[in-house]
């Protein structure tokens, strides 16, 4: 296992799995109570309705590396953890929606309330780490939501998502979850340790 | 489904389709409306290879993920299973041994599916012969296969012949009774199988028990009342034993017969008053009779926790009682899942506002009525009680009494242990671990004993009843035309004293068929036969001698007390195919059908109804709502991601008519009536039918209802309820509607 | 394999994020260093466990469909404050769709309703459970004289605990009436 200051936090959603349930758009609204038609994570269906070229994919920020919204924010109102977690200041951001144009996802969300009310300026995905506010203090949870990662939780996205098709954490820890999933195919519903049967037989 | 092999239930679980190689889906459309359980499928997929076969009218979510997808259409399953079956058969693919052994009346099925060749099958459903013979090749061949329906088969004047015909599939090909196999119908509402087994019908009492004068005679000795007494409650001995009016078409009880409605037959009066407990009755067909049937109460009662429609439906001006019911995270109690296996739900909180929890309100109605003593009485009886402990006496009152499908095991200690420790069991068979070693998750029923762990797997006979092995019921009689109906030699549950068929247990044959003898103590406490032997005499001796107390019997192809004795092709009341409408009509009229006559024949030759409305039209659920949606047009999330109601339909169609993407439509019934939606283009529905949620109210025949609404009740989403233009039709069983194969017409708005 | 995530985001972001107040501008571009230094006051450990201290977890079952997915309710203070995660549940795996993952709102929508009420002259008006439920019985009582018990439909629910759904057929029984039925009929 990578030391967790190697690998960034990163989404993933798997096409094969995502049934376009939007159980983690609805879990991030209501986890983080944000205001309706406010959408830090959506659910996107391509070609719906055509045989063999349907598919659902979640996309929120996806929290780059180089980010876009980071390099062009007048106000420099993002930073970017250890961890990978891209995240803002909603006391600096002043709502010129420029980081929707350099963001490539349509992450940014701007709240019709204005810089004052519920949510603040610009509102993105924090993959549930909050924000520059003290932690867990009223003040973070009113402007961000939720600080799970702060708590040790999982986001709240992928933890409900109904077919973990979406998936967070460690990057590495991610490409290992999906690589065993690949190399379990045609496997059989077994919980054990894949590849032993097929190599030892029934001995073991 | 019952009337097949014993009882009407999913066989497997959700986690057991993990080890399916195939799965045929009919008229369900899990992705959508069970997601959780549809990560099993797509497991089983990703595994197992499994291939998922989509047999839908509408391109759905999990034909999305299907390998093959059948485009059938409407009300037309029973050809396409016919047509599977004539392959099946014709190939030597079905599993003879197995037929032979646990099937009666498999022969004239056989006959029935010479008949459905695939260019035949073709000309009916609408799939292209070489795509049924591609699938049928493919499920044929990769056993064990999983077969899942829901109300696709089921909402059709025909439903109950589907819903026997896939069963027969399934034991064709010796899927029962496996693993990875079973027909495995996914319920609606959380607790739809619990509701129903315990038997909110008008036709039987909790347990299937049914409503002959010895069920009565059985229920009123259990609850610990005088049954004479009872019985003075009803009009009289007569009435106790009629089937009562369902939730289909109580509004025709209220009609009475006027104005051409159909005639009805309840005990000398029409009704007079409604009581409604989370019920979306604006979610069920023919909205504009419900609507007539609600103005002509005297009172209306409705329970909820958010405002139910109906209130908003109706134009009656008095006596229309809406009562705050308190959900279910304020107040505690068990919920049977799909797979019979019963979770026991905590209390969250205590009801907000004023609401109150739904049985305070009818014992506080009880007490008024003057019957709260002999109401509350089976719960004081275990123990000999002075008082009861809601819910957890009822939960053993409960277990007490029904033996017919083993609910003794469910005491409420025992469920809550399973709810404290849900983490030490096995997603996929639902074996416990540790201390839950012996016990399947939810002990899903039947659970004989109150040391019985559950049986995930109805009619497995490769383990021992103890372990939830059995075959299928001995509920038929013993023979039927001269044919034993008991089952084959060596089809015995493993470790039974007998090795082949027998009968349903009794105090008369236990001796013998256990080969044991009972003491004279034994003799003198034991009940009657298993489904009333309270002191469990009879199930306890089975499980020591690996005996399933129901018999041991063979599932039936063949039900004769039906109107068809194996299950036929008859055309929807309302078909697009005219000349097929002929060669393959609807049932007689049915007079007394749950107390009102239905139409069959007539209303199908009334006139040529695909003349004037030539397109299909199909209901159905979204993701983010079930049901009414009440509930879920109450919370701004889910109303935000389907904020209005619509109609999707294929450019191609909408063409035709002017009617343009995101513009208004009307769309009209044979019934006279009419709504207005929005128009929604979209590609999973081909160019002869539309699809149409079934979640709003709120708006009737164009009008915007919001006014009548009380101040601060009114959801985030409302619009028109596609029930208002499903079409007449009911099924000759069970009479659910026939909202699945309907006729209509459409304008540009 | 997700538990494995979640063990380590447990065991090493969890803390460590804690200490973000120091450590959040990196070499990986972020230029802008953390400017608010007023607030690192040092969390108290039920703080970093629970942001809803005092609160205790109840495990429910969500009551959208019948699969029977896990649900744990946070509850402060008698209070619905979250919705977590219920990871390792047999069936559901803490999966949720979009109804389940907003259960909570089941209880604390503000269009639930909040009194008994009574159409009268077609309009609204509020009364207390007494007085509803002698009205109702009054007329449940005079139908069940009159008419006979037969007048009386009851239409239960499969959204009921099994003994609730128990407890209303009992209802009708003794109402004297076979007209109960519920949603498995549509």
């Amino acid at each position: 296992m990578s030391d967790i200051g190697n690998a960034r936090l990163k989404f993933y959603c798997d096409e094969h799995r995502c049934i376009s349930c939007d159980g983690c758009s609805v879990a991030c609204a209501e986890a983080h109570e944000l205001p309706a038609n406010i959408n830090r994570r959506k659910v996107v269906t391509m070609n719906e309705g055509i045989f063999g070229l349907e598919y659902s994919l979640s996309i929120a920020c996806m929290h780059c590396t180089d980010a876009p919204c980071e390099q062009v924010c007048p106000t420099d109102c993002f930073y970017i953890r250890e961890d990978g977690i891209v995240l803002h200041d909603k006391d600096k951001c002043i709502g010129c929606a420029y980081c929707l144009y350099a963001c490539p996802f349509g992450a940014p969300q701007f709240p019709q309330d204005g810089a004052f009310s519920i949510k603040g300026v610009m509102d993105k995905c924090t993959m549930c780490a909050g924000g520059p506010e003290e932690t867990n203090s009223d003040k973070e949870r009113e402007l961000y939501g939720q600080n799970r990662i702060a708590e040790g939780k999982v986001p709240v996205c992928a933890a409900m998502c109904s077919t973990k098709a979406l998936l967070v954490g460690d990057s590495a820890e991610i490409s290992d979850i999906y690589r065993e999933r690949v190399l379990s195919i045609g496997h059989g519903a077994k919980t054990q340790p894949y590849g032993w049967s097929t190599a030892y037989g029934s001995k073991i | 489904m019952a009337n097949t092999w014993g009882y009407g239930a999913m066989t497997n679980s959700l986690g057991d389709i993990q080890n399916a190689k195939a799965i045929i889906i009919f008229g369900a459309n899990p992705a959508v409306n069970h997601p959780v359980g549809f990560q099993h499928f797509l497991k089983a997929k990703e595994r197992n290879n499994a291939k998922i076969i989509v047999i839908d009218p509408v391109f759905t979510k999990t034909a999305a993920k299907a390998d093959h997808y059948c485009q059938v259409r409407p009300g037309t399953d029973i050809p396409f299973m016919y047509g599977m079956l004539h392959l099946i058969f014709k190939n030597g693919w079905h599993d003879e041994k197995f037929i032979s052994d646990r099937v009666y009346g498999m022969e004239d099925v056989m006959e029935e599916a010479k008949k459905w060749n695939p260019k035949k099958v073709e000309d009916v459903t609408g799939v292209p012969a070489d795509q049924l013979i591609q699938v049928t090749t493919l499920y044929a061949r990769s056993t064990p296969g999983t077969l899942i329906w829901a109300m696709g088969l089921t909402q059709h004047s025909n439903g109950s012949s589907n819903t026997r015909l896939a069963p027969i599939l399934q034991l064709a090909l010796g899927n029962m009774g496996v693993e990875g196999g079973g027909t495995n119908i996914l319920r609606g509402h959380d607790n739809v199988q619990g509701a129903t087994d315990m038997a909110c019908l008008s036709d039987t009492l909790p347990g299937y028990y049914g409503l002959s004068d010895g069920a009565w005679q059985y229920f009123a000795s259990s609850w610990g009342v005088d049954y004479e007494w009872l019985s003075g409650r009803f009009k009289s001995k007569e009435w106790m034993g009629k089937k009562g009016f369902t939730l289909a078409r109580w509004w025709a009880g209220v009609l009475d017969g006027k104005d051409g409605n159909d005639q009805i037959h309840n005990a000398g009066t029409n009704l007079k008053n409604l009581f409604v407990m989370g019920n979306g009755i604006t979610s069920i067909a023919q909205q504009a009779k419900v609507k007539e049937g609600l103005d002509n109460l005297d009172m209306i009662v409705l329970c909820d926790p958010f405002v139910n429609e109906a209130a908003i439906l109706t134009d009656k001006q008095d006596d229309v009682f809406i009562l705050p019911a308190a959900t279910q995270f304020e107040t505690s109690g068990s919920v049977t899942a799909t797979n019979r296996s019963v979770q026991w739900r905590n209390k969250v909180v205590e009801p907000m506002y004023e609401s109150k929890t739904d049985h305070d309100i009818m014992f506080e109605l009880a007490k008024r009525l003057g019957f709260y003593d002999e109401y509350t009485a089976g719960m004081k009886i275990k123990e000999n009680k002075q008082d009861y402990t809601w819910p957890e006496d009822a939960t053993d009152e409960i277990a007490r009494i029904i033996k017919t499908i083993g609910l003794t095991g469910w005491t409420a200690k025992r469920i809550k242990s399973h709810n404290e420790n849900w983490h030490m069991f096995d997603q996929i068979s639902g074996r416990g671990y540790g201390k839950m070693k012996g016990e399947y998750y939810g002990l899903p029923w039947p659970a004989w004993t109150e040391t019985h762990g559950g049986s995930p797997l109805l009619y497995n006979i490769n383990r021992s009843v103890a372990e939830g092995g059995m075959g299928f019921r001995n509920r038929f009689g013993l023979e039927h035309d001269g044919q034993d109906l008991l089952a084959g030699a060596g089809s015995a549950p493993k470790g039974s004293v007998q090795k082949d068929g027998y009968p349903e247990i009794t105090a008369v044959n236990i001796e013998e068929v256990l080969g044991i003898k009972l003491t004279a103590d034994e003799k003198k406490r034991i009940g009657k036969n298993w489904k009333v032997d309270t002191s469990n005499i009879i199930a306890e001796k089975c499980m020591e001698q690996g005996i399933a107390p129901y018999g041991n019997a063979k599932a039936r192809a063949k039900v004769w007390t039906f109107p068809d004795q194996i299950p036929m092709h008859r055309e929807p009341l309302h078909s697009p195919r005219s000349d097929l409408a002929k060669e393959y009509p609807s049932f007689d009229d049915k007079e007394n059908h749950f107390r009102v006559d239905t139409k069959y024949i007539s209303k199908q030759t009334e006139q040529d109804w695909s003349k004037d409305f030539p397109i299909n039209l199909v209901t159905g659920r979204l993701v983010n709502m079930n049901g009414a949606g009440m509930e879920n047009r109450a919370s701004k999330y889910l109303a935000a991601l389907t904020p209005e109601m619509f109609c999707s339909i294929n450019p191609d169609l909408a063409g035709k008519y002017g009617i343009r993407d995101g513009s208004m439509m009307w769309i009209h019934s044979p019934e006279g009536t009419k709504i207005k939606v929005k128009a929604k283009y979209s590609h999973s529905v081909p160019e002869d039918r539309i699809f149409m949620p079934f979640h709003f109210a709120g708006h009737f025949q164009g009008e915007d209802l919001s006014h009548k609404y009380p101040k601060g009740t009114k959801p985030y989403a409302i619009g028109e309820s596609a029930n208002t233009v499903t079409n007449y039709g009911y099924d000759i069983v069970t009479q659910i509607p026939e909202t699945k194969g309907g006729l209509c017409r459409i304008e540009f708005a | 394999m997700l538990a494995n995530t979640y063990e380590r985001l447990k065991t090493q972001i969890g803390r460590r994020s804690f200490m973000k107040m120091a450590a959040v501008a990196t070499a990986a571009g972020a230029t802008n260093a953390f400017a608010n230094d007023g607030v690192t006051r040092a969390a108290t450990q039920e703080e970093v466990k629970n942001p809803f201290p005092g609160s205790t977890s109840v495990k429910t079952i969500c009551t959208a469909c019948s699969v029977g997915c896990g649900i744990i309710a946070e509850v402060q203070n008698g209070v619905w404050v979250r919705q977590e995660v219920a990871q390792d549940h047999p069936i559901s795996l803490g999966g949720h769709c979009c109804k389940g993952a907003d259960m909570i709102d089941m209880v604390r929508s503000e269009v639930r309703l909040k009194h008994p009420m009574v159409k009268e002259a077609g309009k609204w008006k509020r009364l207390s459970w007494d007085d509803a439920l002698d009205r109702i019985a009054t007329k449940l009582k005079a139908s069940h004289e009159t008419a006979g018990p037969d007048s009386a439909m009851f239409l239960g629910s499969a959204k009921m605990s099994t003994e609730q759904a128990y407890y209303f057929r009992k209802f009708a029984a003794m109402y004297g009436t076979n007209n109960i039925d519920h949603q498995a009929r549509i």
